[in-house]
């Protein structure tokens, strides 16, 4: 072969640049004319976070039955497209790549761990791909997302007060936060300390490196400060490990989790006196709405954690917002344009069934779903408004309901 | 109070070392007689933790009775996946550099760990012990199981030393790890004791993962979350001195939690790279490498 001189070489970039960026460019707003419509889930199904994983993908098959056997979206079927995160940034940006890039999604939903929807978020928006997001971290509706994200899930700021005002509550003057790295630990230690401060108590906090074998020393450190109580802010793996080591180093002041550290799964990883009386603030879902009490019923279970709801929900907005506007191309800017029409439009009438709301739409009425993770009404900032919080107790082994705020 | 401080957290330090001074011994042996780190150590003490857990879930043996089948099991797998992935490379005369098989072990850590993840699921995996209060000595306190986990790895620390100073085979190993050369001109094949070395190794491994796994617990990456501490512990040691290894953990082991009074939990990972970096300024051959080995 001859040598390429610079000049060819020159000429050759800027034909192959100008092939790409004609190739490339109207490809993305020519995204899914025929075929089902494809909606993506990054879901945690192995690692860390994966503990509602099973259930977060059954619900959301689930929703795409409702939808479908309801007639689809203008005719065409839907379909989701789901991918593992491995509880792992990286692969959630891998498979986020996939889903926008190959499957042409025009929505992601899923999206649980903070970390993992902080990566996925710019992919998101940049492609105008909207994401619903189950993850807490303020930071993620900071972002400018040109009004792409949807959260479902309560915010750190929120949860955060709620731990803080709970810790009170019971009567502790001073707290210590021991939890891994994530986007929202100092946040978390920095609003519970504005709640204890106001209330004359004091506190201090400490994060750690996740998935160690042993936190003795953090724990020693955090005891040293003599805490009325501990806030776990780890996800399960540490929170066990964290929670022996305290039972270990005789600690009997309270401990206070979020969902994602305490629950049922970890309840039944460490023996019942290690946990024995750790509390646990758990968004709540819907649970006395007709939504959720279909929904449970559907996947033959007692109870379903918000989490999952949410995911039934992420499908469900999606293909309501699509067939609310049906004379539009369908993208994720259609989406974006029409959730709110469909969330909470206060016109509209009110309803808890996806196949009952799909046909409504389809006929060309103003609705108002609700769904089994709640009201679903959304902030400008793409924030959920208006949730509750289960207050659970670990006793025995399993975790007891104390109240529904 | 901070001497108090200081005394603690060296014994927690102390207990981390001691088990992770079991998988550092395995990575040594196999290095001192392949002449490569095998990296698949980790995955190893995974199965032996799962091996364990196996035996303790399904048969209720005490933790005593089932570290025989945390050894052997690691031990046989190792050998087994040793022929399997890395023979043929060590075969091909191109292939056959340190390096080339380091990184085939990488890739065979991570294919067992996924092994056990498809086998075992992603949760984690307890004994089914009490969890017990710790005892406090001079205001220093220590759990009875990290008691109890300190002793085994020092008794078999005991045990492989005297090892490889009576028996034969030990001999032969420790010739081949001074100078595998020279060991060949006195009629010892290096290559009949890598079977042995992979045995021992990959079993001692798998006994560090499962005293690992009865104080906490067992998932997928258990071991693979320690490697690189494990690893700094053998390069510390001098990556082929049995003494060094054992040290290089300790040393690791307190180093990392002692640097928690002055650095926040959250880059303890680096205390390890910068125990590496130092001590490899300082001697190049590692803390405890005899000198004139030359690997």
């Amino acid at each position: 072969m001859a040598k390429t001189t610079r000049r060819e070489f020159l000429i050759h970039a800027a034909g192959a640049a100008a092939v790409g960026a004609a190739g490339f460019g109207p490809m993305r707003a020519r995204a899914q004319d025929s075929g089902p419509i494809k909606i993506g889930m990054i879901i945690p199904l192995t690692g860390t976070t994966s503990q509602y994983g099973t259930t977060m993908s059954i619900a959301a098959k689930l929703a795409v039955n409702d939808i479908n056997g309801a007639g689809g979206v203008g005719g065409r079927q839907i379909e989701v497209v789901i991918e593992d995160d491995r509880s792992n940034p990286e692969a959630a940006v891998r498979a986020a790549r996939k889903l926008i890039d190959i499957d042409k999604v025009v929505a992601i939903g899923g999206s649980y761990a903070s970390a993992v929807t902080s990566a996925i978020a710019p992919l998101c928006w940049e492609s105008r791909t909207v994401l619903f997001t189950a993850s807490g971290a303020d930071s993620i509706t900071r972002t400018p997302h040109q009004g792409y994200i949807f959260r479902t899930s309560p915010t750190v700021t929120l949860q955060g007060t709620r731990v803080g005002q709970f810790a009170r509550e019971i009567g502790a003057k001073s707290f210590f936060f021991l939890g891994p790295q994530t986007p929202f630990a100092q946040s978390y230690i920095d609003i519970i300390s504005t709640i204890f401060k106001e209330g004359g108590g004091t506190g201090g906090g400490l994060i750690y490196e996740e998935k160690r074998a042993s936190y003795r020393t953090e724990v020693d450190q955090a005891l040293r400060a003599k805490p009325d109580v501990v806030i776990l802010g780890g996800y399960v793996p540490d929170t066990g490990v964290v929670l022996k080591d305290l039972f270990r180093a005789g600690y009997a002041g309270g401990r206070i989790g979020f969902s994602f550290g305490v629950n049922q799964v970890l309840a039944q990883a460490i023996p019942a006196e290690v946990g024995e009386g750790a509390y646990s603030l758990v968004p709540s879902a819907s649970e006395e709405s007709t939504a959720y009490k279909t929904l449970i019923a559907k996947m033959n279970l007692p109870s379903l954690n918000t989490y999952s709801c949410q995911m039934y929900d992420h499908v469900v907005l999606a293909a309501l917002a699509l067939a609310n506007e049906p004379s539009a191309p369908i993208n994720g800017t259609t989406l974006r344009d029409n959730v709110r029409a469909i969330s909470q439009n206060r016109s509209g009438q009110q309803v808890f069934d996806a196949a009952a709301a799909l046909k409504l739409v389809a006929a060309g009425k103003a609705v108002n779903y609700d769904g089994p993770s709640g009201p679903l009404e959304f902030a400008e900032n793409g924030d959920v408004e208006g949730v509750y919080f289960r207050y659970e107790q670990m006793q025995k082994g399993t975790m007891a309901l104390l109240k529904v705020a | 109070m901070l001497i108090a401080e200081v005394a603690q957290y060296m014994v927690n330090g102390l207990v981390l070392g001691a088990l992770v001074a079991l998988p550092a011994l395995g990575l040594t042996l196999i290095f001192s007689v392949q002449g490569f780190v095998n990296f698949s150590v980790a995955a190893q003490m995974t199965v032996g933790a799962y091996a364990a857990w196996a035996a303790g879930a399904a048969l209720g043996w005490p933790p005593i009775l089932i570290m025989p089948v945390a050894f052997v099991v690691p031990g046989i797998l190792g050998i087994v996946a040793d022929r399997l992935a890395l023979a043929p490379v060590r075969r091909r005369p191109g292939a056959h550099t340190p390096l080339m098989l380091a990184v085939v072990s990488i890739a065979l850590n991570l294919a067992l760990e996924n092994a056990l993840h498809f086998l075992f699921g992603g949760d984690l995996r307890s004994f089914d012990l009490a969890v017990e209060r710790d005892v406090s000595v001079a205001g220093i306190a220590m759990g009875p199981q990290q008691l109890r986990n300190l002793a085994t790895a020092l008794t078999i620390a005991v045990t492989l030393a005297a090892f490889f100073s009576l028996t034969r085979w030990g001999k032969a190993m420790r010739a081949v790890a001074d100078n595998a050369d020279l060991a060949r001109l006195k009629g010892i094949e290096p290559a009949r004791l890598a079977g042995l070395a992979t045995f021992i190794g990959m079993g001692l491994a798998g006994i560090g993962g499962a005293l690992l796994a009865i104080d906490t617990s067992v998932d997928p990456s258990t071991g693979s979350r320690l490697i690189l501490i494990i690893f700094a512990a053998s390069v510390v040691g001098g990556l082929t001195s049995l003494t060094g290894a054992v040290l290089g953990a300790l040393v690791v082991g307190i180093v990392g939690e002692v640097a928690l009074i002055v650095m926040p939990p959250v880059y303890q990972s680096l205390t390890a790279f910068v125990v590496i970096l130092l001590v490899l300024l300082i001697r190049p051959n590692g803390l405890f490498a005899a000198v004139g080995v030359r690997r």
